[in-house]
């Protein structure tokens, strides 16, 4: 990490991990290690947002936090939550111990019976900066949001019992968003912001070839022609470059080497992923 | 002052600058933190190339990526108007001192590059102005340029409206206390111990809501905007029921679950054979009751009706299959375009029928009205 001078070395480092990324994204990632400021990545699913906060922690060579959000998303699920039940056996096994109460107390209420989540975690660790990644935080709740606020701009998390913790080594994180619904306004300004998108067909053949370097020429470009093609129409769910790899990933599983109408036939579930979608693509086959 | 570009600046982190405050200028929500990190972004090895220097900013300037676009122009209006007689102006600029320099800028600015900008501003300016008037506006005079502007409020209104909707709701969402008789009780099995803790649950449920949209040719105008209400309430209510009907009823809560509305629409038309048709409400609603009333009139929703009351059939039906439903909903809530018109009184038989089971009667002639269903839905 001191030694990262340019982004042309993340460049080369991605590259070797699989990841193609373009000198935008570079650049904000860059960025998020320079200034230490969150990174925000917003883009329709299947695009790498993810996989994005994976390969940079391998470049780091540091732990990967993951915080999944959902609708309903509380404190005690990705903060802290004390352990009550093995609060209730303390004091049980306290009770023959001639501690004053202000000890019992203060014993009850320590490290030990504290069970971190991923925020708290993220915080607290001591090695090196861990990569944090909240993973669609747009399907959370805007209480959640407000919370996420405070964490971001000062890295640090207050618990009643205990005081204010601060973060040993600040973490890099990376928030992802659907883009289901807008964010808020505070909440980007603390954030770098990169959007990806479905990729051109060129870096998409790059992807997959990456990704499947067993793949002939002739049917990663069918495969992806195709994809691309799908994308244009009015599908329930547009397929991803995720959804892209797998596909080729099942027609070379199957032996296919031609994506014709047989094929299509067989290997169409993997993806698109909606029956209405399926239905409309397999009836214009059939016209064609 | 705001609006010095590239060449005039002297040094780069000037320039940086007041590149920052030019994109303010144009509309760009950039603070005093967002230049700072410009500088030290600066300072971070990226100046090394201008793609790269040009997407560092890009990531601490936008926030969305109709703000990426706009700031891909703005860049090259500041950085790149450099006009290439700028050599030979430097000289008249020596003699002439500032003067020339004002003409020069004013020149730019007037400029060919400039006037994109400049456009922009002003339709945002008079789109203030318009979108209140839109918003007032009878739906059935819309002209089409009109319409899709409307139709882009709307999609921010209801999104807006959906969100507001959900924090409200969501104040009732914490745990509840702890249930002391429960906790008690189950605690008998670990030796009197409490263990396991039990909450009261203190959230209500939610809500259900039935909607009833009439298609018939009458509401025609309305109806492809009071579908997008719809979609937008679907995104509150999870648990909403829609149906539309004219000469037949149809259940489209299926259909609603596409994101997209035009295919919402489409899938909705294909089915539905008796779109701007006549109506026959009466018999409709008995159609409801009938098929879908035993499950859905279960713990009194609230029954949303969209129509215009302009009934072809028998308007006692109408009458007494609306009594019915009223007497299992909690409320029933008619919204009727027509009452926005001036001297509009419910005079229609099949309207004057079902008014004495009607807990609300309300206009729905434009958005402003549609909104403020709102605050009569979280409060139910």
């Amino acid at each position: 990490m001191e030694n990262l001078q340019n982004p042309e070395q993340l460049i080369r480092f991605l590259d070797e991990h699989q990841y193609v990324a373009d000198e935008e994204m570079v650049t904000s990632l860059y960025l998020l290690l320079k200034l230490n400021k969150p990174l925000l990545l917003e883009g329709p699913p299947g695009v790498g947002k993810t996989e994005a906060a994976l390969v940079l922690s391998q470049w780091l060579d540091t732990k990967l936090i993951r915080l999944q959000c959902y609708e309903g998303l509380d404190l005690s699920t990705s903060v802290y939550e004390w352990n009550y039940q093995k609060q209730l056996l303390g004091i049980r096994l306290q009770e023959g111990s001639d501690l004053s109460v202000a000890e019992k107390e203060k014993q009850i209420f320590s490290d030990e019976y504290l069970l971190k989540r991923p925020l708290l975690s993220a915080i607290t660790e001591t090695d090196k900066p861990p990569v944090l990644l909240i993973d669609e935080l747009d399907r959370s709740d805007e209480e959640f949001e407000a919370f996420l606020l405070e964490l971001l701009s000062a890295f640090q998390i207050t618990i009643p019992e205990l005081g204010t913790i601060k973060a040993v080594h600040k973490p890099y994180v990376i928030l992802t968003s659907n883009r289901t619904r807008e964010l808020s306004d505070a909440l980007k300004r603390r954030c770098l912001y990169h959007w990806i998108d479905y990729p051109d067909v060129a870096k998409e053949m790059k992807i997959v070839k990456k990704r499947l370097p067993g793949i002939e020429q002739h049917l990663l470009e069918q495969v992806v022609g195709h994809v691309h093609q799908f994308r244009q129409r009015k599908l329930v769910k547009v397929p991803g470059v995720s959804e892209t790899i797998d596909w080729a990933e099942s027609l070379m599983a199957l032996g296919l080497r031609d994506v014709n109408k047989e094929a299509i036939d067989k290997t169409l579930g993997s993806i698109l992923k909606s029956t209405e979608d399926i239905a409309m693509v397999k009836a214009d086959l059939i016209a064609y | 002052m705001d609006k010095i570009q590239a060449f005039q600046t002297n040094s780069l982190s000037e320039g940086i600058l007041a590149f920052a405050r030019f994109a303010r200028s144009h509309g760009m929500n950039i603070g005093i933190q967002e230049t700072q990190e410009a500088l030290r972004a600066a300072s971070a090895g990226l100046l090394t190339n201008r793609a790269l220097f040009k997407n560092a900013l890009k990531a601490l300037f936008c926030t969305s990526p109709e703000e990426g676009r706009q700031f891909e122009k703005l860049f090259i209006l500041f950085w790149d108007t450099n006009p290439l007689d700028l050599e030979e102006r430097k000289n008249e600029m020596k003699l002439e001192g500032s003067i020339s320099k004002k003409t020069n800028s004013s020149l730019v600015m007037l400029g060919v590059g400039n006037t994109e900008p400049s456009d922009e501003e002003a339709s945002n300016v008079s789109g203030a102005n318009s979108e209140e008037r839109l918003k007032k506006i009878d739906l059935s005079l819309l002209n089409v340029m009109e319409a899709d502007e409307l139709e882009e409020i709307a999609k921010k209104l209801c999104r807006q409206m959906a969100v507001r909707m959900r924090r409200r709701m969501k104040q009732h969402r914490r745990q509840g206390q702890i249930n002391m008789r429960r906790t008690i009780r189950k605690s008998i099995a670990s030796g009197g111990e409490p263990v396991d803790l039990f909450h009261r649950l203190n959230t209500p449920k939610k809500q259900r809501l039935i909607v009833l949209l009439d298609v018939s040719g009458s509401m025609d105008k309305y109806s492809f905007f009071l579908l997008r209400f719809i979609c937008a309430l679907r995104e509150h209510f999870r648990q909403l029921e829609a149906f539309v009907f004219s000469t037949s009823l149809k259940r489209i809560t299926n259909a609603l679950d596409k994101q997209n509305l035009g295919t919402v629409l489409k899938n909705i038309s294909e089915h539905a054979d008796n779109w701007s048709s006549g109506t026959r409400i009466g018999e409709c609603l008995e159609q409801f009751s009938d098929s879908y009333g035993k499950r859905m009139l279960n713990g009194s929703p609230v029954v949303l009706i969209l129509s215009d009351g302009l009934d072809t059939g028998d308007a006692n039906l109408l009458g007494t299959e609306l009594q019915k439903i009223h007497r299992r909903a909690k409320k029933v809530i008619w919204l009727n375009p027509l009452k926005g018109s001036k001297g509009y009184a419910p005079l229609a038989k099949g309207m004057k029928a079902a008014l004495p089971s009607v807990d609300d009667f309300r206009s729905a002639h434009n958005l402003e009205s549609l909104l403020e269903l709102e605050n009569i839905l979280s409060n139910a």
